[in-house]
Order: structure tokens, then sequence, then C-alpha cells
């Protein structure tokens, strides 16, 4: 799965740690996330949405080999 | 490079784990009778013990240095698979122990080699929780 996390993030000047407090998840998983190591469970992902205040589908697409 | 709280304690399991039960392990075997002797059930006390202290200690320590102490869904989904591939080496344990029961004379064996295996379990289970949280999974 890729997403725009990265992107989003750098728009609203947030380091990993303030993205990882307003989702209360580690920075380490915020990390994981953005690197795509990591797909989020489907509460995470609506959390995400939220928290960009973006559709799902603005943020997360699936991969060629999804 | 940064660990996160649950990086540390599992760090801290598995050095104490190899600490406590390599202690056990280093002074019990060689063991020339069949049956478990009781200086050393005594020396297994000691190194459950010392593992406990080790283990309480090394956690205050990590919890006074690191804030966040709360885990997330990726920290339980790595847990879970640590748990996993913990039970693959239990059950071959198992099987393997249950084998010495028939095979060998007394309880020795048969106590060491579950115990040794439920400590491979043990630290498998930790060992794959480390490496999926160096590779980012």
């Amino acid at each position: 799965m890729k997403n725009t996390l990265r992107v989003l993030r750098a728009e609203r000047n947030w380091s990993q740690a303030d993205l990882a407090e307003r989702l209360e998840v580690s920075r380490q998983t915020v990390n994981a996330l953005e690197t795509g190591k990591y797909d989020p469970s489907l509460p995470l992902a609506f959390k995400i949405a939220r928290v960009f205040d973006k559709p799902i589908e603005q943020i997360f697409c699936p991969d060629e080999s999804d | 490079m940064a660990f996160s709280f649950q990086e540390k304690s599992l760090w801290l399991m598995f050095i104490s784990l190899i600490g406590g039960f390599g202690f056990y392990f280093m002074t019990v075997l060689p063991n020339d009778s069949a049956d478990v002797m009781p200086h050393q059930v005594v020396v297994f006390v000691l190194a459950v013990v010392l593992l406990v202290i080790m283990q309480i200690v090394g956690h205050i320590v990590i919890t006074i240095v690191d804030r966040r102490t709360e885990t997330d869904e990726r920290d339980r989904l790595i847990g879970l698979k640590g748990t996993r591939n913990a039970g693959y080496v239990l059950a071959t344990g198992v099987f393997l122990a249950l084998c010495t029961a028939l095979l060998t004379e007394g309880n020795f064996v048969f106590t060491h080699v579950l115990l040794g295996f439920w400590v491979l379990a043990q630290l498998v289970e930790i060992g794959s929780q480390l490496v999926l949280y160096r590779r980012g999974a």
C-alpha cells in the first residue's frame, strides 16, 4: 500500500513525533507507515484520514503488488 | 539508532533471560545423576530470582528514561508474530522432551530438555520481535 503521509505531514510542518502523538501510536510506527513497511488497520487508517481531514483514498492507494 | 520503549524492554528481557538461565545451565551441566538434585532446584530458584530482579530494576530504569510505555497496533502485531514463532519451538521441545522421557532414565534429561526449549522459545519470541522492529515491519 502506497501513501502520502510524508507529504501531508511535511505540508503541516509536523515531525513524526507530532503525528505519532496525534494518532496515539509510536514514532517508529509513523516511520513504518511512511516507508510503506507497515499497513495500518482500518481504524487507524480512518484516524489518519480524520487527522489530515481527507478521505482515506486520497491518502492510501493500493500498490501494484497488492 | 533510536529504540522505542518496547524495543528496550525486549532487549532487557533477552539479556536477562540469557544471564539468568545461562547462569543456571552453566552451574548444573554437565550432570552425573539421573534425577534432579535438591541443590539444582536451589540454583534454579536463584536463577529465577536473578532474572526477576534484573527485569524489575531494568524496567524501572527504562520507564524513567522513556516516557511512552503504551503499545500500539503495530507493537501488538509484532508481539503476535513473535508468539507464533515461539510456539513452533516450544511444540518441538515438548515432543523431544517426551521422547527423552521414554528413552532416558530419571527426570533430569526430561526436565532440562523441556526447560531448555522453553528458554529457547522465549529467546525466539523476543529475538523475532527485535528483528521485526529493526526491519521496520
